[in-house]
């Protein structure tokens, strides 16, 4: 691995640092970054280290990826290690893309400015689909070869995780291993092996990449793609994924942490010079969901419901608070409201911060009399919006994708609200669900409509003058995702996105509504990532070579440059969208995220009847992810 | 809450007694590279970071008092700039600066303190003048063209507009032989302040416009304010020795 390599630091000039936006993006020195000085004065007496050095990749920029606790768990996780040191490294933003192609300046990581090629394990955190370009513009500027084929035994081993990855086939190509599923004990077990390896280099029988690979490949939950081959049949569909090499697993299982009370969690984590897009502390307080609600796909990836215990969460809470400075603590988890014992976690922290003028944020929390008396204790500015995701507007469709959110509850707990002073409203839908219709799409703005007609009903109740109403609208695009019971389902086309739009713009002008949407051009070459095979990994290269970078920033992406690209290697939009046949061989069957597909498959055909599916807590469905031993599934046994 | 309510408040609420103590700080290195916000608001967490009893603004949304002598621009190190931050106790200052600089960034750190005596007017509005320090290949010769000059013109944009606006008057002082590099280095005192500022950057774009002073060096030229002055020029005082 890094034998070879010495260390050559980059500096950027002060011009260049004074001709991008944000230069801090660049420059590291926060308070919390970690700088392991022995093995920063080794790299610079002897160019060389035993220590893994590992780089902590996110395919997008600072402000984005300083945000995601995936990076500052790991980060911590890692740098825990005596035999690690993780560094992070950003997608450079165009301006700073241009100095380093100019001027030959590969990327870097913050905190040892030491290029890409020069670590031993370049990672990558994939949060979303459309940062697929940005992974290739990191490893080309940090001086990697795209492809894991083209890697030598000198270059870095490229590696990638995240939620995405469990159907990694687009980008698969590029990487020499994934890790699926949660990375805080896997990771560790891939840097001994990198130690290992690293060790070796110094003896007769240094370990190559592919027996690195081979080893790795037995770490449950490491996907090495290189060893599975991918045959399609005549019609395009995936005939079969099978391993190419003895001993390889035939379905790699997701790894996941049972006991969340002991795993390592960061309560001291880097404070950005510079505001970052999500700019507090978080606490997670627990990973899976209860609901299954049938579009979320989070929802069954992360099965089972796992808890932290209130007093981890206290003691954590307590501590990031006073190592950070943040004035603001956020709760992270798919649905706060469902957490056993918010309660006393947030009585506790409230009683903890008194005097020191911390708000906590609570985010998708359930409208009730609770909750709004919760709201106002913990927050500093009073009265903020409320947010209500019914996510489709009649009852009918709410039962097809499980939402059990009835219109009744939503007016009951905003009647709540408006009568406590609430004032503004922020709801959302999705459009494009499975089975919906026109009468679907003006259930959105009827509902919608009973809402502002309950504010002034609650007005004239109690002969108040209320403030200014509020009510803001947003629909996304529904995009049919892997693992979930919609996995078979089709993804509407463009045109009909773009009627139900208009006829909600129509239907919702009001001077007390506001209407946003998001962009359609991005959801529908979203559905083509998620859904994808291995052969888009050429269609993604050839996009890249064009400068298609940042595909999730609306104005950096190219519909119309994706489609012909499609088009040109063979493959179309219809392709990846379109309806799936129940026996059909997916790209990602060979991955098992707990929940199997015969669970999916009998949750899509209760979508078609309308049959809802109870939560985890009432009943158990008996979707598979029991197979990890813990959590929820096994609630009821403990108690 | 911008600069200006923030001093206003530090000013009106007498009902709050309020302990200030002004820091005297520095910066370097990454977070020269931040602007004036980020830096405010990297105190404010360090400060939280430290048990030190800290005041905040009545109200809503309650606020640490913190009041900026004047903003540092982004890419500007400093090795003089104040700060007054007010306390709910006193404070002794020798306590301020070492508890601050157990919890500042690596390259921003509290050199010394004094107590603000009650009554004392905000730090904001004593500043008239600041000194700059110039780090560049060769610019000793064309600064000393550029102040030998009766007017020195540069273009500004404000509310898209622009504007010539001669900058020779803000111009104060040559402190060069203070603070002598060679060549290579200037140091000069400009007007500053709420009401008549100069900015590095356009002073150095007025040397590479009318003396032709090499561009891609004044882009890399280092930036340090080097002091903050108080009083009318030429009866000023470094804000130091107050
Ligand atoms: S096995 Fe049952 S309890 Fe466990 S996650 Fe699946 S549905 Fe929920």
């Amino acid at each position: 691995m890094s034998l070879q390599h010495s260390y050559h630091p980059v500096t950027l000039q002060h011009r260049d640092l004074m001709a991008v936006q944000n230069p801090a993006r660049y420059t590291g020195g926060e308070w919390g970054a970690i700088i392991k000085s022995e093995v920063l004065s080794e790299l610079i007496a002897t160019g060389r280290t035993d220590t893994v050095r590992f780089a902590f990749c996110f395919p997008d920029i600072y402000e984005i990826g300083m945000s995601n606790l995936a990076l500052r768990i790991l980060y911590h996780v890692l740098n825990s290690s005596p035999d690690v040191w993780c560094e992070r490294a950003f997608s450079p933003w165009k301006d700073m893309d241009a100095i380093l192609r100019e001027k030959k300046i590969p990327l870097f990581a913050l905190e040892s400015g030491s290029p890409l090629c020069e670590f031993d394990i370049v990672g990558f955190t994939l949060q979303y689909e459309l940062c697929y370009t940005n992974v290739l513009q990191m490893l080309e500027l940090g001086g990697i070869p795209l492809r894991s084929a083209d890697r030598t035994e000198t270059d870095p081993i490229v590696v990638a995780g995240g939620p995405v990855v469990y159907n990694s086939e687009p980008v698969a190509p590029f990487f020499d291993l994934i890790m699926i599923g949660e990375g805080e004990e896997m990771i560790l077990e891939l840097t001994d092996l990198a130690k290992k390896k690293k060790l070796s280099a110094k003896t007769d029988h240094p370990m190559t990449r592919e027996e690195f690979l081979l080893q790795a490949a037995s770490i449950p939950g490491v996907y090495v793609p290189s060893f599975y081959d991918v045959s399609y049949r005549a019609d395009g569909t995936v005939q079969s994924v099978l391993p190419n090499r003895a001993g390889i697993p035939s379905v790699i299982q997701k790894r996941i942490i049972l006991d969340l009370d002991a795993v390592s969690y960061p309560t001291e984590t880097i404070v950005t010079n510079t505001r970052i897009v999500h700019d507090r502390a978080y606490l997670e307080l627990f990973r899976g969901c209860i609901r299954g609600c049938r579009f979320c796909q989070a929802g069954f990836l992360y099965r089972p419901v796992r808890e932290k215990s209130a007093e981890t969460l206290l003691e954590q809470g307590i501590a990031l608070e006073q190592s950070t400075g943040c004035d603001e603590l956020g709760m992270l988890s798919l649905s706060t409201s469902d957490f056993t014992d918010l309660s006393p976690l947030t009585d506790g922290l409230i009683e903890a911060f008194d005097g020191h003028h911390t708000s906590l944020s609570l985010p998708s929390l359930r409208v009730d009399s609770f909750s709004l008396d919760l709201m106002e204790k913990v927050s500093s500015t009073r009265k903020s919006g409320l947010t209500f995701a019914p996510e489709a507007g009649t009852q009918r469709l709410r039962d097809v994708i499980n939402k059990g959110i009835s219109e009744e509850d939503i007016l009951s707990s905003l009647d709540l609200a408006f009568q406590g002073g609430w004032s503004s409203v922020k709801l959302y839908f999705m459009l494009g669900l499975p089975s919906e219709t026109e009468e679907d799409v003006i259930g959105i703005s009827d509902l919608v409509r009973k809402i502002e007609q309950l504010y002034f009903d609650v007005a004239r109740r109690l002969g108040t003058r209320l403030r200014k109403l509020e009510i803001t609208v947003s629909t996304s695009m529904y995009i049919p995702k892997p693992f979930t019971p919609f996995q078979w389902e089709p993804q509407d086309s463009l045109e009909a996105f773009q009627r139900k739009q208009s006829l909600l713009r129509e239907k919702l002008r009001s001077r007390n509504i506001k209407y946003i949407w998001h962009d359609l051009d991005t959801s529908c070459w979203e559905v083509v990532m998620s859904r994808g095979d291995r052969r888009l990994a050429d269609v993604l290269e050839k996009g890249y070579r064009k400068g298609y970078i940042f595909d999730s920033w609306d104005d950096c992406f190219s519909y119309s440059g994706w489609v012909s690209l499609l088009e040109e290697a063979g493959l179309s939009m219809d392709f990846y969208s379109r309806r799936r046949e129940e026996d059909e061989i997916f790209p990602w069957d060979h991955i098992d995220c707990g929940v199997k597909k015969e669970f999916l498959l009998r949750e899509k055909k209760r979508a078609e009847q309308g049959i809802v599916t109870p939560p985890c807590r009432e009943s158990c469905s008996a979707c598979g992810a029991d197979c990890f031993g813990g959590g929820v599934c096994y609630e009821r046994e403990r108690s | 809450m911008n600069a200006k309510d923030r001093e206003r408040e530090m000013t009106t609420q007498q009902h709050q007694t309020q302990y200030i103590c002004r820091i005297r700080f520095a910066r370097k290195g990454s977070l020269s590279y931040i602007g004036h916000l980020d830096l405010m608001r990297t105190f404010e967490r360090a400060i939280r970071r430290t048990e030190l009893p800290l005041l905040h603004t009545q109200g809503y949304n309650p606020r640490p008092v913190l009041v900026f002598a004047l903003p540092l621009g982004v890419g500007i190190s400093t090795e003089s700039d104040y700060v007054d931050i007010a306390f709910s106790v006193p404070v002794p200052p020798e306590q301020v600066i070492r508890e601050m600089n157990r919890f500042l960034p690596p390259d921003l750190w509290t050199v010394d303190g004094v107590v603000v005596p009650e009554g004392t007017g905000s730090v904001m509005a004593a500043v008239t003048s600041a000194s700059y320090r110039f780090e560049a290949p060769q610019i000793l010769p064309y600064v000393k063209r550029a102040l030998e000059a009766d007017s020195l013109l540069v273009t500004k944009i404000s509310k898209g507009e622009t504007r010539e606006v001669d900058i020779r008057p803000l111009i104060l002082m040559d402190l060069t032989a203070d603070d002598a590099k060679g060549e290579d280095a200037v140091c000069l005192l400009f007007r500053a302040g709420s009401r008549e500022n100069l900015r590095p950057d356009l002073f150095l774009s007025a040397v590479t416009r009318h003396f032709a002073y090499d561009e891609d060096a004044a882009a890399n030229c280092r930036v340090t304010r080097t002091g903050l002055f108080t009083g009318v020029f030429p009866n000023y005082t470094d804000l130091k020795e107050i």
